[in-house]
């Protein structure tokens, strides 16, 4: 053992560079992220708790006032069937993303990253447009005789809904098609040699397989929901009414800055909450192809 | 069920979801062009008066020229943290790695509402409030995922022994990463900074209360006109930023296109 | 060996205890190693043996966690690969596809040294004549077949004359025919330039082939060093012997020495006589049998072939299974619990029958003992 002394360098020096390297790459993401996210949360926080001197004055007015209480409950709620609904029609097209190939599983997906190019807000209101009285749908639902005054289709639930799902399924059909990727094709394969029809096939093997996915999916775009303005604010009457708008509100025509900051810190809570959950049981990395190793 | 009839009817399903999904697009085109006052669809005839409105405008040329500054700032700053970072997560095992992916999807996930009056909170003081350097920073934060994912992938799928050859026969190790590397991987990073500069063309509520004023960007300037008139101006503006995005998309894909036939 | 160049114009390598883990499991443990100005050394084994890893660390993309690499008795530890001026050839050939051949190879020169661009000029030309690819310099890598490719790589490597080149795995992405013809072709080009090469291998048969000195690698660990035949001829653990060659390895215990013959006894019983051993051993250790199957006679056992004495010793089994290799008959033979290879020539293999009676004889010298370790799997060659 001796021996190896006298050849044995200083291995200090030789390493060092080599620890830090990593942090001297990441430093500037990392502070950046600090200084002008983590940071003005934080600021936020302390402004929640500093509205009437030091107190949790804002926090008590927002849980006991009768319109958080139930906007929040609206906002629980459109998120959750607002999830359901993108996931019932994401599943299949995903599905069918999985079965395509080449040319066409370009062109499917082409088409389903175009609507990301428009913003939000016109993405909304062409449905303000098409929902409307004098809208496409009424129209053709008068032409075809179905109805003779036109159906209040606008400033309600269901147009909210179908505002809010147009916006996440992109989201929702590429998430889902990741997961979906890694399931092994061949166990489809296995089980159809083995007397599975296609439809068994799928109902027995592919599908609990991509219930985790599913799974994913569904927490990711529960959370995004829940932080939607435009919408709402376009297609929903004051009783769709979410929390993002009143917190808006709140803070530039009220100017109460406490209430909105504790509102938005509990919004915050909820959400990272759902993803601390979401990265316990299926790690986040997953969601960009996953960085193990 | 016999496979030819699930072909069929998952087919049909594709087509609808498609068009769910591409309808409004094209409902907001071809207003953009139409003849009419309203927004009414389909549009009684076709002109280009309301993009010439649009250029005629002061108030809209600005706000497309704010919203190109704040974009194009927004996508060079997420390039250089993102790039760095990528780097980092792809070739080092660093120990919080986790953590990090955390700290991104944070960022990500983030109701915007209240990333949009922390950070309003956080610049007043700091008088970043009213600026186009502050709100290219505000969305640089959510910009930079898209930049180290898509320069990580392109990172992870290149050949590392090109470097490494370079290295090994006297090119000192940053050379060969900005000389070999950087090219092989630029297509990803291109990518994450093409998203990052849509994102940011499309935020609405931090812009809402950094640049909610006289510099307004594009969203804030729709919306308050959403609000307001019912013209198909709006119509014409958000078609204008679809063809913005859309051109940045493919001029960068050809000249892609043309580097890797030339690197073969 | 005979070279145009002095042996000067090859680098002296030792590797002193190499040490270098990952989290828990060791890539390279305690590696040590000297390679004599000029030669040829292969680093052979298994995937994960550590081979690419000690390569990499000579080459400085690693940083070892304990040990010392000198190159010309001076330690590399604290100079980054770029400046070790060494030449390397990867495995997929890692040429710059957006350069010419002549740029690809010209390269180092213009990283590293301060020549002229006529006399870098004037050095290409001479590399490019080496690997024969004059013809080609303004393609493109793309342009160029894998062998061609290859040589590319080659040249560049050698342009700056390092004293030392390394090799990982170069021909694994060639087919056979090319593999040889490339093997032939580095061992022109090492003996004319008279660099140091360490060569990255899993070919048992390429690096037998081609090295001065073989290095056998196994599990983070050297197995064996020595020159190929050696390797070949005295194996000094079951690794090695089975790793090199086609080998018969039977579990025996040692039973008793008689002067320099040493008996061993089989699992069924069979008393067996062996040369006597490289390593320490007495009455009661176990140990493991070597014969080579081209050691052993192979004769159907007839009548008259029980009478007849024979030299050295002999075992009965019955023939399992005869397989047709080209150039010999390979037979596998059940004894006692063991299987047993060997081999006959092509035109004596027809006559040999699957369930026929065998009589195996080899002379005792050719029965070499190694020790027993757990690095082979046991079992190997239990009939099944």
């Amino acid at each position: 053992m001796t021996a190896i002394a006298e050849h044995a360098p200083p291995r200090a020096q030789a390493v060092q560079p080599q620890r830090a390297m990593p942090a001297l790459l990441l430093l500037p993401a990392l502070t950046w992220i600090a200084v002008f996210f983590l940071l003005p949360l934080v600021l936020m926080c302390w402004r929640s708790l500093a509205a009437d001197g030091y107190s949790f004055k804002a926090y008590w007015i927002v849980f006991s006032s009768p319109l958080y209480t139930k906007v929040m409950l609206t906002t629980l709620e459109s998120a959750s069937i607002a999830t359901v609904l993108a996931l019932l029609l994401a599943y299949p097209m995903a599905y069918t993303l999985t079965i395509t190939r080449g040319v066409w599983r370009g062109l499917l997906l082409m088409f389903v990253f175009i609507p990301y190019w428009v913003d939000i807000i016109v993405r909304t209101f062409s449905w303000l447009i098409l929902l409307g009285d004098h809208g496409l749908i009424n129209g053709l639902l008068r032409k075809l005789g179905i109805v003779h005054a036109p159906l209040p289709l606008l400033y309600s639930e269901f147009a909210v809904l179908v505002g809010m799902v147009q916006i996440l399924l992109p989201l929702t059909i590429v998430v889902l098609f990741g997961a979906m990727l890694r399931i092994d094709r061949t166990l489809i394969s296995a089980a159809k040699i083995h007397g599975a029809s296609g439809w068994n096939a799928f109902r027995t093997v592919f599908f609990p397989l991509s219930l985790p996915g599913v799974y994913g999916a569904a927490l990711l775009v529960f959370v995004l929901s829940l932080g939607f303005y435009v919408t709402p604010a376009l297609l929903g009457s004051p009783r769709q009414t979410m929390v993002a708008q009143t917190i808006m509100v709140e803070a530039s025509e009220l100017l109460e800055w406490g209430q909105a900051s504790a509102a938005g810190f509990i919004l915050l809570v909820i959400t990272t909450l759902i993803a601390a959950i979401y990265n316990r049981y299926f790690s986040l990395d997953r969601l960009w192809g996953g960085s193990d190793a | 069920m016999n496979p030819t009839a699930d072909r069929i009817v998952l087919g049909a399903a594709a087509a609808a979801i498609v068009a769910y999904l591409i309808f409004p697009v094209i409902v907001v085109l071809a207003i953009s062009f139409s003849a009419g006052n309203f927004l009414e669809f389909p549009p009684p005839g076709l002109s280009l008066r309301w993009y010439r409105a649009i250029a005629g405008d002061p108030e809209w040329v600005s706000a497309f020229m704010v919203t190109l500054k704040v974009g194009s700032l927004t996508a060079l700053l997420a390039t250089l943290l993102g790039v760095p970072a990528a780097f980092a997560l792809v070739r080092y095992v660093v120990p919080a790695k986790a953590l990090l992916s955390a700290l991104i999807l944070c960022a990500l996930v983030t109701p915007p509402i209240v990333t949009a009056i922390s950070t309003y909170l956080f610049f007043v003081p700091l008088g970043l409030d009213n600026s186009i350097v502050g709100l290219a920073c505000a969305h640089a934060v959510s910009g930079m995922p898209f930049v180290v994912i898509n320069t990580a992938a392109s990172l992870r799928s290149a050949d590392r022994n090109l470097e490494r050859a370079a290295i090994i026969h006297g090119a000192h190790p940053l050379w060969a990463i900005a000389r070999i590397t950087l090219p092989i991987i630029s297509p990803g990073i291109i990518i994450g900074a093409i998203l990052a500069f849509v994102h940011s063309a499309h935020e609405l509520l931090i812009a809402m209360f950094v640049l909610g004023g006289v510099g307004k960007p594009v969203t804030v300037k729709i919306w308050s006109d959403v609000q307001a008139t019912s013209d198909p101006t709006i119509a014409a503006a958000s078609a204008i930023l679809i063809g913005l995005a859309i051109l940045t998309f493919v001029s960068v894909s050809t000249a892609q296109a043309l580097a890797r036939r030339r690197n073969g | 060996m005979d070279r145009s160049a002095d042996t000067a114009s090859g680098a002296q390598i030792r590797l002193r205890n190499l040490y270098k883990s990952y989290g828990e499991v060791a890539a390279v443990d305690d590696v040590s190693l000297d390679v004599p100005a000029g030669a040829f050394v292969s680093l052979l084994g298994p995937s994960g043996s550590g081979k690419t890893t000690t390569l990499n660390l000579i080459a400085g993309f690693l940083t070892p966690d304990r040990g010392d690499i000198l190159i010309d008795n001076r330690s590399v530890a604290d100079v980054p690969p770029h400046k070790r001026n060494i030449g390397m050839v990867f495995q997929s050939y890692s040429l710059f596809p957006h350069m010419t051949v002549a740029d690809n190879v010209g390269f180092p020169l213009r990283m590293r040294s301060k020549l002229t661009r006529d006399e870098a000029k004037k050095r290409i030309a001479e590399m490019l004549a080496l690997v024969q690819l004059s013809h080609l310099q303004t393609r493109y890598p793309r342009q160029l077949s894998g062998g061609q490719q290859q040589r590319v790589a080659m040249a560049r490597a050698l342009v700056s004359r390092p004293r030392l080149l390394l090799m990982d795995e170069p021909l694994g992405a060639l087919d056979k025919k090319l593999r040889e013809q490339m093997q032939t072709e580095i061992r022109r080009i090492h003996r004319s330039v008279g660099t140091t090469v360490v060569y990255v291998t899993h070919d048992q048969s390429e690096a037998l082939t081609m090295s001065d000195l073989v290095v056998v690698m196994h599990r983070a660990r050297i197995a064996q060093i020595g020159p190929p035949n050696a390797l070949y001829e005295t194996p000094t653990n079951a690794f090695v012997a089975d790793f090199i060659g086609d080998s018969n390895l039977i579990d025996v215990a040692i039973v008793g020495v008689v002067g320099d013959r040493w008996t061993v006894k089989a699992g069924d019983g069979a008393l067996i006589h062996a040369a006597p051993p490289a390593f320490a051993a007495s009455a009661g250790d176990h140990a493991f049998l070597l014969i080579r199957p081209e050691d052993m006679t192979v004769r159907p056992l007839t009548k008259s072939a029980q009478e007849t004495p024979m030299q050295g010793e002999r075992i009965v089994g019955i023939l399992k299974e005869r397989s047709f290799h080209g150039d010999v008959f390979k037979l596998s033979i059940a004894v006692g619990g063991d299987l047993l290879k060997a081999r006959v020539a092509r035109e004596d293999g027809a006559s040999f029958e699957v369930g026929q009676q065998i009589v195996l004889t080899w002379k005792s010298a050719a029965a070499r003992l190694l020790p027993a370790s757990d690095d082979v799997a046991g079992g190997r060659n239990a009939a099944p």
